[in-house]
């Protein structure tokens, strides 16, 4: 019991009023950085970090971590309103997100992504609280062999997500790893397709590629139908949350698995949210009984996302105070955060600075649920921005992709190549090529190689992966898939011509 | 005109996909045998692009054949392209509004974020508006916005995030 009664006098200290309102603060600014493309939750981390000096060690980690949930939860705003994903943990809440908010369900959309953003995010901290020491144990078994096995995994999944029509679905999937191939190859640096251009040698940002995808293209295709006259987009007025206590029981066996999901891709380092958060998606596609409504605006796609994404939150907490890795670039910046006020992280802290630690795990939940009270207070203001006629919010939200897209690396480059990603996006709307195996393609790409190279270098041979066990199981479930979900379109393609 | 731009897409989407993506493959491969092989491991950088070469190939001609089957069967392509319900889709406000914002990325740098956006926006706003929403009263209102918009961004980015935009001509 004594975690428990740690955790209950760290709990005390957090609820102190000062701390409780600097945590408001961070929290609030998190969500504005995370719903700003371009603004993402490392660089509010970032920000806040000199802020932190003069605090005590408890109170800055706690702000850091304030800012870090708020940072993670602010992208499904604009994800849903506005089909700009603000950070690359919600590229799969857009999905489902803006199709409900175009259908007039904007308000429940919103509830239902704030209400299991705030659940996965609750989740991920009571394993995190109870379960770290442990589990830090199990992600150093996981050597780029076993990444690769995921990774590979998490690429066969192109092929479920792309059932009915699986050859257009495989080739966009195979644009996108051609896009990831571009800049400089991973071990030896050589440069790919980069055709001499100084400036693709860093290759494309994952969220200019995401910007250019969803919300420039949208901007086009939207041009061809805004002359026919104004329609402002009806926004249902809703009681609560959006959802009825039925629904919401009928949701949580997919939110349970979507946590698993985003805890478990959380605590491996260098996979980070925007996977777990597509992983999830497709994993609740595949499991669902009615497949065909996601993407059209289905509350599970949302639940699926939202409760993944915020998930990982605490996975990635677990290496990093358990182990000192930080696995994405917000838990290295928080790395920097403990350095800061003098905290080594690793087993010691846990013995040594066991009440900074009581307090993150303290701060994290009541940092949850302060989202979950800011976010659902301006829902109303929210969605004032879908009373903005179209032909004006667009051209607004192409600059703010622009600026999102400069503000990421300072380079005029990346606002340039959303343009090329735009014009891209456009071309698979004609031709109905679909986008969403493009951008996990795309993310996932780039890990893939460097991984299965990685592996390579500590094993030599390839045959040798197979002597590892975690491995073993995502590659042959992957190649069952992708064999099952072959014979599937095989029999479906051929009952048609029947 | 519109419509039959429509209709084009619709009948040879997929065929100018497999098209595309044959085109791409070879180059993919070609351009991978470029590439230097590794000399201390199985694979070294030309692995991957001949991977994704290879399996684009494969599926693109699979796509070719299902895309000549399907127009050569269906003699009724043409005819369902006809049936097409939908209203036809505006190109003039796509191709407008595509020509602005790639100006718009091009002189962002050269020119300075502030007159660049005050221009695209002000274009961009009346472009995509409703014939009968361009008034003189109209116009004045997206003036308004415009400058509101663009220079709350520019502040809010360059003081409160601390990212300095592109200032070009004018400098703060």
């Amino acid at each position: 019991m004594s975690t428990l009664a740690q955790l209950g006098s760290a709990a005390l200290s957090v609820l102190q009023p000062v701390s409780l309102l600097l945590m408001i603060a961070g929290v609030a600014i998190g969500i504005i950085f995370g719903s700003i493309p371009g603004l993402s939750a490392s660089m509010a981390v970032a920000l806040m970090l000199p802020l932190t000096f003069s605090m005590n060690a408890s109170l800055g980690m706690n702000v850091l971590v304030a800012v870090y949930i708020g940072g993670i939860s602010g992208g499904l705003i604009s994800a849903i309103l506005l089909n700009m994903p603000g950070t690359a943990s919600s590229i799969a809440t857009t999905f489902d997100g803006y199709p409900m908010a175009q259908k007039g369900e904007a308000m429940r959309a919103l509830g239902i992504g704030i209400v299991f953003s705030f659940l996965g995010s609750i989740f991920s901290f009571i394993i995190l609280t109870f379960c770290a020491p442990m589990l830090a144990n199990v992600a150093l078994k996981f050597t780029p062999i076993e990444n690769f096995g995921i990774c590979f995994f998490a690429l066969t999944m192109v092929a479920i997500l792309s059932s009915g029509n699986m050859i257009k679905g495989l080739l966009a999937g195979m644009l996108g790893l051609v896009f990831a191939m571009v800049g400089m190859a991973p071990i030896d640096g050589t440069p790919r397709f980069t055709f001499g251009n100084s400036e693709l040698m860093a290759g494309f940002d994952t969220l200019t590629t995401l910007i250019g995808i969803f919300a420039v293209s949208d901007i086009l295709i939207s041009a061809e139908t805004i002359g026919k006259g104004v329609e402002t987009i009806p926004v249902k007025k809703v009681k609560g949350f959006g959802f009825s206590p039925k629904e919401f029981v009928s949701w949580l066996p997919g939110a349970l698995r979507s946590a698993l999901i985003g805890t478990g891709i959380g605590i491996l380092p260098g996979i980070g949210g925007s996977t777990s958060g597509m992983l999830s998606y497709v994993t609740a596609k595949n499991m669902s009984k009615h497949p065909e409504t996601f993407g059209q605006g289905e509350p599970e796609g949302i639940v699926a996302t939202e409760c993944a994404n915020n998930a990982t939150i605490g996975g990635a907490m677990i290496p990093l105070l358990v182990l000192g890795i930080p696995g994405d670039g917000v838990t290295a910046m928080m790395l920097g955060g403990f350095l800061i006020h003098g905290l080594s992280t690793g087993p010691l802290l846990f013995v040594k600075n066991a009440d900074v630690v009581y307090g993150i795990f303290a701060a994290c939940m009541i940092c949850g649920l302060i989202m979950l009270i800011v976010e659902w207070s301006c829902i109303k203001g929210f969605v004032k921005v879908l009373k903005i006629p179209k032909y004006i919010l667009m051209p607004l939200i192409l600059v703010l992709c622009a600026v999102g897209a400069y503000a990421t690396n300072n380079r005029i480059f990346d606002v340039q190549s959303i343009m090329i990603f735009g014009i891209i996006g456009y071309f698979f709307h004609k031709v109905k090529l679909p986008t969403t195996p493009f951008v996990l393609c795309f993310l996932i790409g780039k890990l893939t190689e460097q991984y299965l190279r990685r592996g390579l270098m500590m094993y030599k041979t390839f045959g040798a992966f197979f002597k590892r066990p975690i491995f073993d199981v995502f590659f042959f479930i992957a190649i069952a898939v992708l064999a099952w979900s072959v014979f599937k379109e095989i029999r479906a393609s051929r009952k048609k011509a029947a | 005109m519109n419509r039959s731009i429509d209709a084009f897409f619709k009948k040879f989407g997929d065929l100018i996909v497999s098209i595309c993506y044959l085109a791409l493959a070879i180059a993919l491969i070609v351009l991978a045998r470029a590439l230097p092989k590794s000399t201390v491991m199985e694979i070294g950088p030309d692995f991957m692009p001949t991977v994704v070469g290879v399996i684009c190939l494969v599926l693109s001609l699979l796509l070719l054949v299902q895309a000549i089957t399907k127009l050569r069967s269906k003699d009724g392509a043409l005819k369902a392209a006809g049936e097409e319900t939908g209203e036809a889709s505006d190109y003039k406000r796509v191709i407008e509004s595509l020509i602005l914002a790639l100006a718009f990325v091009n002189v962002l740098k050269p020119v300075g974020f502030i007159i660049s956006t005050l221009v695209y926006l002000a274009l961009q706003i009346i472009v995509l508006a409703p014939n009968d929403k361009r008034t003189k009263k109209d116009i004045l209102l997206y003036l308004i916005i415009d400058v509101v918009f663009t220079f709350v961004v520019y502040f809010l980015f360059r003081y409160g995030f601390k990212i300095v935009l592109p200032a070009g001509l004018i400098k703060f």
